[in-house]
This record gives C-alpha cells, sequence and structure tokens, in this order.
C-alpha cells in the first residue's frame, strides 16, 4: 500500500452469547499484527454490525459465535451488508461452528470460517490476503 | 484535477451517503495521493459544524458521556459526527479501537455517525487528520463533531485544540485528582466536566477544579466552567449540553484566535508536505543514505550532514505523488 | 532417624553437582528437565495447621470424612447404577427448545432411568432477560437451553415432576443468573399451586453474577444494583426456601475464559467474599447462610498435580476465610461444597482429534478423584465438536469413571498427596499467589471495584492471549493441534451413530412456536393485573431496603413475562455498561 493505509478489521460478537474469550484473543492477536481492530463487544445486532463495517470501512468483518445461532445471525449480518451496497466487505465467522454448518455459511456468502485453534497468524494472512486482491 | 473515483466520493460524502463518506475519510486519513485535492473541493462546503473535544484520563467515562451528548444533540436536532482516538500499539503499528462499545445509543441512531481513528504514531500530524476527518463530517452534513480522546500524551492534547470547544472529564477517586492532569489541559480547557458523580467525592473534585480556575481568572464570558454528570443515569447532563450549545454559538471565535488557527494549519501542512517532498528526493536519489554511512563511519556528524543536504536541494519543486 | 534441614539442603547440593549436573552435561541439553523435591521444600509443614483430616478444619484433605457417593459406591456398582455426572439429585444438564419439548424430552430420559429433578439449562434470551418475540431473540430461542417467557413455560416443565418425582422429592438446578431472581420466583410460584410447603424444595439456583461481569457475559444491571438483587434472593432463599442452596458460585466460567489458575482462585474467593459480606449486610447470621453456598466445580487445566493442589488451596482459602474474617463455627460454612471439581474444563478439549479428549478427561478424573472429588471424566469426548453429547460419549465416560472407582481405585483414599513434598509446597504456592491477588482486588474495593474499574475482565482476557501466542509459539503444547501434526499421524474421529434426543426440528421451529405462546398469553392473561403488579414491583425496587422477591412472586402469578419483569428493573437499576478492553 502507497500510504499510511492500515487494514481496519471488525470483531463484533452478534446475538447474545457473552464467551468472547476468542472474540478478545483475535482482537489482541490482530491488533499485534499491525491492524486497526474495532471491538464491538457483546450483544451486538446485525443492524449494528452492518453500520459499523461501513462507517468505519473495514476490510472484514469477524463474527464471532458460540451459540449455535450463526446461521440465522451470519445471514441476516450478510444481507444487511449487501442491502447497503457492502457486500464486497468480506465476511468471517469464528467460534463454535459444526463441520456441517460451515458448507452453509459458505452458501451464504461467508468469506472464511476459522474455528478453535486456528492461529491468529492465519486469520491475519487470510484477512491481508484478501485486501491485497482487492 | 481529482480522478472519478476521487469525485464519487466526495459527491457521495458530500450528500450524506454512509459508504462514500466513510471510504472518503479513509483515503484522507490515510494521506492517499490526492487526498489534498479532495480537501480542496470539501472545503466550500464545510465551516457550518461546532468541533466539541473530550478529553480526559482513562476510566472517566468520556465514552458513555460522548454518547449522552451525541442522543441529546440529536434531539435538539443536530446530526453529530463522532470521531473516537485511541492509541496505535507502538510495536506493532496496529491497535484496539474500543470506544464505540461504550456509545450504543449513538450507535443506532440515524443521526449520528461514529468513527474511530488510531493515533498511528504521527507525531503532530495527528491533530491536523483529525481535522481533516472533521471537515470530511462537516462537509456531510454533521453540524456538530464530538471528537474523544484519552488525554494522557501530546498527542491528544493536540488533537482537542483542533476544536472549537474543549471539555476536559475527571472522574472522582482517581488519586491525585485533578493534579494529574497533564500540565496543557488546564490552559486548553474551556469546561470540566466530573462524571460519575453519583460517586464520593465528586463535590471535592469540583471544588479542585474551581480552585485552579480561581487562580487564572473568570471566563471572559461569565460562563459556567464546570459541571457534574452521571453518564449512566444522565444527570447533569442536559445542563452540559445547554452550556455546550450556548458556547458553540459564540463560535466563529474572536477574530484573533480564528487567524492564529487557519495560520498555524496552513504551517502544518506545508511543513508535512515539506518533509514528505524532501524524504521522497533524498530516498530516491541515494543521497541520505551516503550521508548517514558517513555518519556511522566517523567522516561526519548528523548536523552538518542535515545542513549539507539542505544546501544541496535547490528547491522543493516537484515530488509529486506515486 | 530424623535429619535436620540443613543435613538435606547440603545433600542435595551435592547431589546436583554430583548426580544432576554431569547428566545434564552428557546429554548436552542446558539444563536439567524435571524436578525434584525433598522435606526442605514443603518449609514448616505443620500437618495439623495445613492439612488436618478430612471432614475437619481447614479441610484441606476433603469436606468429609467420605463423600455420600462413596458410602454406596460398591452397592452401586452391584446394581449396576448409573451415576449422573455430579453427584447431586439433579439429573443431566439439560434443556432447548420450547418448554413442552423440554418435558417430552425429559419424560424420554425418565423411561430410561433418570431419577434425577431437572439440571435446566435456559436458553440465552431468558438468560438475558428477554423474551421470545424480542428483537434480540433472532436466532437464539430454545437454542442452548429451554425458552421461559413465563410462569406458564415453566410450569410446562415440571408436568414432568410429579408424584414420586414431584418437586418435594427431585432437586431442581437452574443455571441462571441476571433474572435468577423471577426463575425462583415461578419455583415458589409452582410449591405454592400445588400445595407443597416451599421448606420443602431443594436444589441450586447458579445465582452469581459477578461472574457473568468477568466471564460470561448474561448480565443485565450494574454490579451494585445485581448486588442487591443477590442479596434479595439470598434472604428470600434462607426465609423460604431453606432446603435451597443460594448460589453455585463459578471459578469454573472464569478459568475457560482464559483466567489463570491463581486469578481463577483468587477471584471466585473475591467474589465469594462480596456474596458472604451481602448476607452479613443484610443482618443474616454467618453459620445460617454460609452453609447453603456451592462452588461450581473448580479446575480446568490438563495440569494434574496442579489441580489437585489447587483444589486443596481453594479449600483451605475458603475454610480461613469464612472462619477467620467471618467468623463462623458451623462446619459447614467453612466447606467448598461443589458438585464436581478437578475436571480439566471443556477448553482442554480439542477439536482435532477428537478421540483424545477421552485420555484428557480421565486425566481430569484423576485430578479429581485425588482431590477430594469423584472421579469423573468430564467432559465427554465430543463436547467441542458443537453438536451435543452422544449417547457414546457418554458410554465412554461413564465407564471411565467407572474404571478409575472401581478397578483403580482412586477413590480409597482420602487426599493420598497430603504430605508429599511437592503437594504441600505447590499447594502453599498457589494459595500464596491467589492471597496476593485477592490482596490487590480487595484494596480496588472488592469484587464489585474490581469489576467496575475493569481490572478482573480485563484481566482474564490478557491471560487468554497469552496462552493463545504460547500455544502458537510452541512453549505450551497441545498433541494434534500445534505438535504431533504431521502426515504420519491419523487423524482419528468416530462415527457418532447415536445423536442426541434433541430433536432438530423442535430447535428450527421453537422461536415460531414460542412466539405464537408468548401472543396467546397476552391475549388470555388480566392486563389489569399484569401492570398492577409490574407497578408494585417498581415500588419495591425504588427502595433499597425492600426486599423485590414477594413482589416479583405476584408478577410471575399475574402471568407477567420474564422480560416485562425484567424491564421494570432495568427502569430502575439501569443496564450495565459493557465492559472495555
Amino acid at each position: 500500500m502507497a500510504s499510511d493505509r492500515k487494514v481496519r478489521v471488525l470483531v463484533a460478537k452478534p446475538g447474545l452469547d457473552g464467551h468472547d474469550r476468542g472474540a478478545r484473543v483475535i482482537a489482541y492477536g490482530l491488533r499485534d499484527a499491525g491492524f486497526e481492530v474495532i471491538y464491538t463487544g457483546l450483544r451486538q445486532s446485525p443492524e449494528q454490525i452492518a453500520r459499523e463495517a461501513i462507517q468505519e470501512d473495514v476490510d472484514a468483518v469477524g463474527l464471532s459465535i458460540l451459540s449455535g445461532a450463526h446461521l440465522a445471525l451470519t445471514a441476516k449480518v450478510l444481507e444487511l451488508l449487501r442491502d447497503q451496497g457492502a457486500q464486497d466487505i468480506p465476511v468471517l465467522v469464528g467460534g463454535l461452528i459444526p463441520e456441517r454448518d460451515k458448507d452453509a455459511l459458505r452458501k451464504l456468502g461467508v468469506a472464511g470460517v476459522f474455528t478453535a485453534g486456528t492461529p491468529i497468524r492465519e486469520v491475519a494472512e487470510f484477512i491481508a490476503s484478501r485486501v491485497e486482491a482487492a | 484535477m481529482l480522478d472519478e473515483t476521487w469525485q464519487r466520493l466526495v459527491q457521495g460524502a458530500c450528500d450524506a451517503e454512509p459508504r462514500a463518506l466513510a471510504r472518503l475519510i479513509s483515503r484522507v486519513e490515510s494521506r492517499e495521493a490526492g487526498w489534498q485535492q479532495a480537501m480542496q473541493a470539501l472545503y466550500p462546503h464545510t465551516g457550518r459544524a461546532r468541533i466539541l473535544g473530550i478529553t480526559g484520563s482513562p476510566g472517566a467515562g468520556k465514552s458513555s458521556l460522548a454518547d449522552r451528548l451525541a442522543a441529546g444533540f440529536v434531539a435538539r436536532g443536530h446530526r453529530v459526527g463522532i470521531i473516537a482516538v485511541d492509541p496505535s500499539s507502538p510495536f506493532s503499528g496496529g491497535a484496539l479501537l474500543g470506544d464505540r462499545l461504550r456509545m450504543r445509543d449513538a450507535a443506532t441512531s440515524a443521526a449520528v455517525f461514529i468513527r474511530s481513528m488510531a493515533t498511528r504514531g504521527s507525531l503532530g500530524g495527528l491533530a491536523q487528520g483529525t481535522r481533516d476527518v472533521a471537515r470530511v463530517l462537516d462537509a456531510a452534513g454533521y453540524d456538530l463533531v464530538l471528537i474523544e480522546t484519552v488525554g494522557v500524551g501530546q498527542d491528544e492534547i493536540e488533537i482537542v485544540k483542533a476544536a472549537d470547544v474543549v471539555m476536559v472529564v475527571c472522574v472522582p477517586g482517581q488519586g491525585d485528582g485533578v493534579q494529574a492532569l497533564k500540565a496543557g489541559i488546564m490552559e486548553i480547557a474551556d469546561l470540566f466536566v466530573v462524571n460519575k458523580a453519583d460517586r464520593d467525592g465528586a463535590d471535592r473534585v469540583e471544588a479542585d477544579i474551581r480552585g485552579m480556575l480561581a487562580l487564572s481568572g473568570d471566563d471572559p464570558d461569565g460562563l459556567e466552567r464546570v459541571f457534574q454528570t452521571s453518564a449512566v443515569s444522565g444527570a447533569g447532563v442536559d445542563a452540559l449540553i445547554d452550556a455546550l450549545s450556548t458556547r458553540a454559538a459564540r463560535v466563529p471565535l474572536s477574530a484573533d484566535r480564528a487567524l492564529e488557527r487557519s495560520r498555524e494549519e496552513v504551517l502544518v501542512l506545508m511543513e508535512r508536505e515539506i518533509a514528505r517532498r524532501v524524504r521522497v528526493r533524498l530516498e530516491g536519489d541515494g543521497r541520505l543514505e551516503e550521508a548517514v554511512r558517513n555518519i556511522r563511519c566517523g567522516r561526519s556528524d548528523p548536523y552538518s550532514a542535515a545542513e549539507s543536504l539542505l544546501a544541496d536541494l535547490a528547491s522543493f519543486e516537484g515530488g509529486a505523488h506515486e | 532417624m530424623q535429619r535436620t534441614r540443613d543435613e538435606i539442603e547440603r545433600a542435595e547440593e551435592a547431589w546436583r553437582r554430583e548426580v544432576v549436573e554431569p547428566r545434564v552435561e552428557r546429554f548436552k541439553i542446558p539444563e536439567c528437565p524435571i524436578r525434584f523435591y525433598t522435606p526442605a521444600s514443603a518449609g514448616d509443614f505443620d500437618f495439623l495447621e495445613k492439612v488436618g483430616f478430612p471432614g475437619q478444619y481447614p479441610f484441606t484433605a476433603g469436606n468429609h470424612a467420605f463423600e455420600a457417593w462413596r458410602a454406596y459406591a460398591e452397592a452401586g456398582a452391584k446394581l449396576g447404577v448409573r451415576p449422573d455426572y455430579g453427584a447431586s439429585s439433579a439429573g443431566r444438564y439439560s434443556g432447548y427448545g420450547t418448554a413442552e419439548d423440554y418435558r417430552d424430552y425429559l419424560r424420554a430420559m425418565q423411561a430410561r432411568g433418570s431419577r434425577g429433578g431437572p439440571n435446566v439449562a435456559f436458553d440465552l434470551v431468558t438468560q438475558c432477560g428477554f423474551d421470545s418475540d424480542s428483537p434480540n431473540a433472532l436466532g437464539e430461542v430454545g437454542r442452548v437451553g429451554v425458552a421461559i417467557d413465563s410462569y406458564r413455560d415453566f410450569r410446562v416443565i415440571y408436568e414432568a415432576f410429579t408424584g414420586e418425582r414431584d418437586i418435594d422429592k427431585v432437586a431442581s438446578n437452574f443455571t441462571i443468573n441476571a433474572p435468577c431472581a423471577v426463575i425462583l420466583a415461578m419455583l415458589a410460584a409452582l410449591a405454592e399451586e400445588r400445595g407443597i410447603p416451599l421448606a420443602k424444595l431443594r436444589g441450586t439456583p447458579q445465582n452469581d453474577i459477578l461472574k457473568e461481569f468477568i466471564a460470561r457475559g448474561t448480565y443485565i444491571y450494574p454490579p451494585r444494583e445485581s448486588m442487591r438483587l443477590f442479596r434479595d434472593t439470598l434472604v428470600f432463599c434462607r426465609r423460604h426456601l431453606p432446603g435451597m442452596n443460594v448460589n453455585s458460585i463459578g471459578g469454573y466460567h472464569i478459568r475457560e475464559a482464559g483466567a489463570t489458575r491463581v486469578q481463577d482462585l483468587a477471584f471466585s474467593m473475591a467474589n465469594g467474599i462480596a456474596y458472604l459480606q451481602e448476607g452479613v449486610d443484610a443482618g443474616l447470621p454467618i453459620d445460617d447462610f454460609a452453609p447453603k453456598f456451592t462452588f461450581n466445580a473448580f479446575g480446568g487445566s490438563m495440569q494434574v498435580y496442579h489441580e489437585i493442589a489447587f483444589q486443596r488451596a481453594a479449600r483451605r482459602m475458603w475454610a480461613r476465610i469464612v472462619k477467620e474474617r467471618f467468623g463462623a463455627s458451623d462446619p459447614h460454612a467453612m466447606m467448598v461444597r461443589q458438585p464436581a471439581g478437578a475436571h480439566i474444563g471443556c477448553t482442554s478439549t480439542t477439536l482435532q482429534r477428537p478421540l483424545n479428549n477421552i485420555a484428557r478427561s480421565v486425566i481430569g478424573g484423576m485430578a479429581c478423584g485425588m482431590s477430594g472429588g469423584m472421579p469423573a471424566a468430564y467432559p465427554p469426548f465430543d463436547e467441542p465438536l458443537g453438536l451435543g453429547h452422544s449417547q457414546e460419549s457418554i458410554q465412554l465416560q461413564l465407564d471411565a469413571t467407572r474404571i478409575m472407582i472401581y478397578e483403580a481405585g482412586i477413590s480409597d483414599v482420602a487426599d493420598p498427596w497430603a504430605g508429599s513434598y511437592f503437594m504441600e509446597s505447590l499447594t502453599d504456592e498457589i494459595e500464596g499467589a491467589a492471597q496476593q491477588e485477592l490482596a490487590r482486588i480487595e484494596g480496588m474495593g472488592g469484587a464489585v471495584g474490581a469489576i467496575e474499574n475493569g481490572y478482573m475482565p480485563r484481566a482474564v482476557a490478557q491471560s487468554a492471549y497469552e496462552r493463545q501466542k504460547r500455544v502458537e509459539a510452541q512453549e505450551d503444547l497441545v498433541v494434534g493441534v500445534n505438535c504431533f501434526t504431521g502426515e504420519n499421524e491419523l487423524e482419528l474421529s468416530l462415527n457418532r451413530a447415536s445423536e442426541e434426543l434433541y430433536d432438530p426440528e423442535h430447535l428450527r421451529s421453537a422461536e415460531e412456536r414460542q412466539r405464537a405462546k408468548l401472543a396467546l398469553l397476552k391475549r388470555e392473561r388480566s392486563e389489569a393485573a399484569v401492570s398492577h403488579s409490574l407497578r408494585a414491583l417498581e415500588r419495591d425496587a425504588k427502595d433499597s431496603d425492600a426486599n423485590v422477591m414477594p413482589a416479583i412472586v405476584e408478577c410471575v402469578k399475574s402471568e407477567a413475562t420474564l422480560q416485562e419483569i425484567c424491564d421494570v428493573l432495568r427502569g430502575v437499576f439501569g443496564e450495565a455498561e459493557p465492559v472495555k478492553l
């Protein structure tokens, strides 16, 4: 990147799930990888997430969900981003995602599913490569 | 001349189209090639917004207070922009921007635009950068822009100097009390807010502040300068908004202060641009590297090197963006 | 022949020089990779002061001479009894869908021999004080637990508990925190409806709101106001539900959120102290209510020795606090009453090569069995798959537990490590570090202060991050995850033939059905009665000396919904601010 541009990522927990260990770890980790992380905490509605993603002009949205509500919530976030002309922002999903749901998420339009044990480096590289390609 | 992409973004921002506005902010913040021309195009559309700076030590509840203020101003018919500034990590260059977390109400209001900014380690350039982003929001029709930073560093104090009205937020129970505030803050602050006023010690902090203010003389307009609020319950917020509105309405500033501001701004912009062009030139033709090598093997010193490089530079023309 | 400490230390020095260093040199490594402990390591070891006897202060060796389950272990084996995980008489932790779905599930479990009461998991909508038709409920209704919007729903669950299994004969557990008062009110209303004396009810509500701010996130009101609510539930329980436990204080969740062992212990003690203080401030005698406090499964790592030491330190530390600081005399007040302990924690299981989780859970069971608990091999191996526990995994879990008890004889000795130079020194070390951390928290104004200033939540997040970095740097090794992952390794997994009894179709339609029930409820009930009861609640909530429980019971009976009740309290108490990183 020619300018001072930094990679900006939104890390959000949609729905009511309160287990934010994973989200916090990824937030710290991406910061230490040189990204600007907009961390919005718990109980984000899909509407709030879409607004934040657009206002902050993020290069990626990371959703962390452990409650099993990942399909419904992710679908809603993707729909809202599309409606507001931001379908080009890649959405990543992490947390407790059963294997059989990973395909469903990808079919919805999720750019990547990163479950427990994924090194932070891998997530950072994935996002950086999407930014390069854009 | 602006290319099509820039033009679309500038137009979109002026129309307050969220995506265009956000993208324009990113480009301006990152000083992407063409940004000055974009600011030139935007400038005629600015001038309406009043900028409120909010600073204070960590834990004072600035973000929650900003949230309340935004809601209050929106209720009075304003459109509010919020710029929340947090420090970048000096090691990785990244940042954790978490102020939005406390701005639940503002985040859901259609009349509020929140943008998180990292300091990005650009000493001195940050105040200007924030000023530029505030101008973009101004052009987009946000007539009130809150800039929120932590007042622990010189940078952050520089940022709020860009504001028309500066508010310092204190909180009871912080050990050294008012004395802990950075020396520069007392001089630049227009208002002091004791937040979390439901806690013990709020009155004492207010008394401390009034004591310090007594030494520096009354407000020239006779306006109240110290307030108590509880961002959580909303107590005192209306009175604060009234006070801020009154002060904001008195801007444009006195002629002197306005002149000084513009003078400073032009100088800063020039200095940054000059420094950038010099660096590009010297890095481009290898003379900087040669000078550095000379210093390392004892043939020269940094002072002589700088002097002779400057003398060599015939002019500062060129150096157009890559 | 008794040696002096000096003699031993000199002998150790000589040993290092003559035996260890040459060997280290021979193998060309920087230092000796293992440790050895001597009598000098345990310092001034006073057996009676540091350990004592199982069942006696300071309870280091265990709460009782022997645990209740141990009395009947041999007989139970011969009868083929299935000891549900956790030695309480509440059944397996479960809950999903609507109350009707859950009731039917419970009946199915009963048909297969389950005899315990309901051990209820509530969905997040309920846990966060919302109704199923709230915009916040999207995707969450009936998912991680059963959806309870009103007393009507609550009552339906208990259709599975009548006659021999009526609520005076089985224990109910509720994993509920912020709206605990509402659930307890529903239980009280149910007993009244059935003509059962409240004093006969048994069970445990989790009711541990402080850990929600630190680790689990289902809080509603700010910390101070939440403690007021806790006080009201505590007083209500002591006065009207004397057979119920008051809470289940969770170190477990704090550890799972990433806390270090020392933070887990210190923060749990701090929270426990805060709850005890509420009781004292409310004028209750310590010996009256402290015996009704329980803890939720201390434990949470693979480090066997450390988890054993941790249990011992936790018991000793709590006993000392309750006795010396709060002046209790009833031994039951000083015990760490927990249904299970020392299991490895779900975060110690791996998604990769999940069958390895069986080995892991056995290690946790060993630690548990050697530190005063039943050696339960928890969790089942498929825990991290996110699909619920299959019947295969549960069978393996039960058998592993049985093997440890009956074949290995793990529970034939109380506190087998007592007196071990290593274990005593490790116990002292953990307790000492936790005392220091606890002192730091007390300096911030106790648990509430250390939550309000963000210290505890941030400390936990920081520890979680540090652990992640160590794993990624291969400083902490996890088999199958960051080591031994080459192409010669087999990625073993098991075809889980029989799935859980949670009907996926029920899960899918739960939100829709629940909304329909809510609509029906609102049509059928008396709006006048509801608003009357809600207004009375608001009055009592505003009076900090009043107890809101009786008013909540009236609300529940008038069929106000859970959210309507919680919203009244939101209006009075405000909502908690999110914690900044």
